[in-house]
């Protein structure tokens, strides 16, 4: 454990690329879970971002700066389960440069779900954004023969299929929005217990700590 | 924020637009190609989309090497600047200063004159004028220049500029 190259002073300020998408991606789950109509031409667009931010996130977790990187914070549950414990009994648990091994069973999981959600949502979704759009404003026109060709189902996909499908992306929309609230709640927590601020290193804008 | 700083938020937000436009990009195109079938014009998607994903690739790459020059100019300023305060207390401890010397000699490097010296210590100007005349005397300077000068002269450790000075001042000379 004292040789773990994981462990380390914290960092003071996250990089902007991991601020950007940690933000971009709490915007758009928040946005299309509670705010847009599923479906919809904006709700699609939502989504297509979402997936932009996840990828961008993911590519910078290969060859990105190295606290930002997966291998500095790998899976390991039982770590994560032996760091929750720590909590508990209020040993103070060591400090890590990147997320601590709770916190990274957390990012998985929200990432996880998160593909799940937008694989689920694409395979529902008849046309791009752009077109639906269109589509739309077509219908919204009064010409509702649109409808006709944008919900024809495609032969291969049974209703049970586009049925599963649509209940996965429900339950896993519903989790993700369980998830985010862990998620928040594990923040906080780990405030207190590990006395110093982790909402800081993701907001500010420059260096919070001085010597 | 630092030059620098915003530096590497506008590229992180720069690939960022990068990748929505690539995702709505290729998504467009996937829809085109179920749709129509494989053309010319899907050739040249393909190609958009290869040169869009290169073009995010290559900027997460660059944004990794400003985040990382950046950090290495950040410790290189946090070393040299604990360096120069360890040579300095060195060279005060080698003159033999008096603890309030110490001090009055370190406001004195760090610009202040002497009535803000008093200020500061609570002490009488003339006292201020006192130890320093003591500090210059010890260290074997002629005054405060030459003292400020005695720090500033191991920082600049590379060749005096005064040759390539004077051939500059001579080719002026020639051209006027």
């Amino acid at each position: 454990m004292a040789q773990d190259p994981n462990l380390g002073p914290p960092v003071a300020l996250w990089d902007p690329l991991v601020r950007i998408s940690h933000w971009g991606l709490a915007i758009v789950v928040i946005a299309n879970a509670l705010i847009t109509r599923g479906g919809s031409a904006l709700h699609v667009g939502i989504g297509w971002a979402a997936l932009a931010l996840l990828i961008l996130r993911i590519g910078w977790g290969l060859v990105g700066v190295p606290e930002a990187r997966f291998s500095a914070f790998p899976l390991d549950p039982r770590a994560a389960l032996a760091h929750l414990r720590s909590l508990l009994t209020g040993a103070a648990p060591p400090h890590y440069r990147s997320h601590n091994p709770a916190g990274a069973v957390m990012a998985y999981a929200l990432w996880g779900t998160l593909a799940l959600v937008i694989a689920t949502g694409l395979t529902m979704t008849t046309a791009s954004p752009l077109k639906l759009a269109r589509q739309e404003a077509i219908v919204a026109s009064g010409d509702w023969s649109a409808l006709v060709t944008a919900d024809q189902p495609a032969e291969d996909t049974g209703l049970i299929n586009r049925k599963l499908v649509r209940g996965v992306h429900n339950v896993a929309a519903n989790l993700m929005l369980v998830l985010a609230a862990l998620h928040v709640g594990g923040v906080l927590v780990e405030s207190r217990a590990m006395r110093r601020n982790l909402v800081a290193p993701m907001v500010a804008g420059h260096r919070g700590q001085r010597e | 924020m630092t030059r620098q700083g915003r530096k590497s938020t506008a590229l992180a937000a720069f690939v960022l637009v990068q990748t929505v436009a690539a995702v709505f990009f290729i998504g467009d195109s996937i829809g085109d190609l179920r749709q129509d079938g494989f053309d010319l014009h899907s050739i040249f998607e393909v190609l958009v989309a290869f040169a869009l994903a290169l073009g995010i690739g290559f900027g997460l790459i660059g944004l990794r090497q400003t985040l990382i020059k950046m950090r290495a100019q950040e410790q290189t300023i946090a070393a040299a600047s604990g360096d120069l305060a360890r040579v300095i207390d060195d060279q005060f401890a080698a003159w033999g200063l008096t603890p309030a010397e110490c001090d009055v000699g370190l406001l004195a490097l760090k610009g202040l004159d002497v009535a803000e010296i008093a200020e500061l210590r609570d002490a009488a100007a003339g006292t201020v004028r006192a130890q320093l005349t003591h500090i210059y005397a010890k260290a074997g300077v002629s005054g405060r220049a030459q003292f400020a000068a005695f720090f500033v002269e191991d920082l600049l450790a590379g060749p005096l500029p005064a040759a390539t000075q004077a051939g500059r001042l001579a080719s002026n000379e020639t051209r006027r």
